[in-house]
């Protein structure tokens, strides 16, 4: 039987479809009003992001130059091979000025062959043209205003409750955006996942009540790492508080990195 | 059934005129259809702690350690844990030297790696880059062998074996 279109039954089948459109999003609130419950309870299992803060300090005065921390970083996150580094360690080789020249430094290299991963090769000056000669730790500096954080067109990186910048991988769509906005050169694109990676401040570990790798295996304690929302009696930052005068990399941009160092020249940038 | 007899559902409404009324109900159903639309396509987690997906957390930390600390170690070996902690070498995790241990504690059968002498010179070879306070050698000055352990005891470095 062919249906005769009357403004009764028309409207009778707008109403229809409102009603169908409004019952969408009130069974979608159910569903989230459930799932929220659920994520704030599982993983990370018992741990509450609101509840901590997480800071990382670096010494450059007890930097050795050994690499066990970008070595434990690869194993621990599967940092795909070849030179892709969460965190890696630059030396840096400052010259004597020329004489002559009125300068007060000469020139500066700075090199990190496989991070400094397998150690680092002769020096490219002779020693006794060195003025000064020491290594960075680097990694995601944690900033408190994140250029990478900004420039992400969906959303796919964002500052976690506790202090850690982190990527949403399921929601990152690779644009390269954050890799190219990061000041620090701290990000990179995952050959194999085509997403971006950075540090995560071993995410996984801290949730679960270990040290991040790098600073697990740090064997001189160059790196120091805690929670300034539960601060410890002998807590490790307190103490490299009281013994240095902190720094952090290119104040002038703003960011406000939450990454600290103590013993840097001014040509560590 | 004639049209625009008394029983149309607009003619409820005397007051507005029937144009205006399709018009409001014609917003009010784009209006509800964009914030259906939007709850159909906004993750559920999404805004839980701020402008991204709050699940995105859950699926960071869902990785599996691969270092276990030092805590796990002490649990079986908490002798050489105690040797350790009174030496030269107390700053050391156990991880340093005898590499990611977590595959050790899920199956103790898996053995960690055993170290060669390049293993201390990583540390220990003399470099101008390093701080003073470190303790450095030329190992080809200071020694021609192969196997450091036979004058240094590893995890109490001032004792001789």
């Amino acid at each position: 039987m062919k249906r005769k279109w009357n403004r009764r039954g028309l409207l009778g089948s707008i109403g229809a479809a409102v009603t169908g459109l409004l019952a969408l999003p009130v069974g979608r609130a159910a569903k989230a009003a459930v799932q929220k419950v659920l994520v704030s309870t599982s993983a990370p299992r018992g741990y509450d992001p609101t509840k901590h803060k997480w800071q990382m300090a670096i010494d450059v005065n007890r930097c050795i130059g050994c690499g066990h921390c970008v070595e434990a970083c690869k194993k621990e996150n599967h940092v795909p091979e070849g030179p892709y580094y969460r965190t890696w360690i630059e030396r840096y080789v400052i010259a004597k000025p020329e004489t002559g020249t009125g300068k007060a430094r000469g020139k500066t290299w700075v090199d990190s062959p496989s991070g400094g991963m397998r150690g680092f090769p002769e020096l490219p000056i002779p020693e006794e043209d060195v003025l000064h000669t020491f290594f960075v730790p680097k990694l995601c500096n944690l900033c408190e205003h994140s250029a990478c954080v900004q420039v992400c067109p969906v959303g796919a990186t964002f500052d976690a409750p506790d202090g850690a910048v982190l990527i949403d991988p399921n929601y990152c769509i690779g644009c390269g955006f954050c890799i190219q906005a990061c000041p620090y050169g701290c990000r990179f694109m995952n050959p194999l996942t085509k997403t971006a990676e950075k540090c995560t401040l071993c995410y996984h570990r801290i949730t679960r009540g270990l040290k991040p790798a790098c600073v697990e295996v740090c064997p001189t304690q160059t790196r120091v790492f805690g929670d300034l929302r539960n601060p410890t009696p002998d807590d490790p930052l307190e103490e490299f508080y009281r013994r240095n005068k902190v720094q952090v990399l290119k104040p002038h941009l703003g960011t406000e990195p939450r990454v600290l160092y103590a013993g840097i020249d001014k040509e560590v940038s | 059934m004639s049209h625009g007899n008394d029983r149309s559902p607009l003619a409820r409404f005397p007051r507005i005129p029937p144009q205006i009324l399709r018009l409001i109900l014609l917003t009010a159903a784009i209006v509800f259809s964009y914030f259906g639309a939007r709850a159909l396509l906004t993750p559920p987690s999404f805004g839980q702690h701020g402008f991204y997906r709050g699940a995105a957390l859950g699926e960071v930390a869902a990785r599996e350690p691969v270092y276990a600390g030092a805590k796990a170690c002490a649990e079986c070996h908490d002798q050489e844990v105690a040797a350790l902690a009174s030496g030269g070498h107390r700053l050391l995790a156990c991880e340093v030297c005898h590499g990611p241990g977590q595959v050790h504690v899920d199956n103790p059968d898996i053995k960690p790696q055993i170290l060669h002498f390049s293993h201390c010179a990583r540390c220990h070879e003399a470099s101008i880059s390093r701080p003073k306070w470190h303790k450095q050698v030329v190992t080809r000055e200071h020694y021609s062998g192969s196997n450091c352990t036979e004058c240094h005891v590893p995890h109490k470095p001032e004792e001789v074996p």
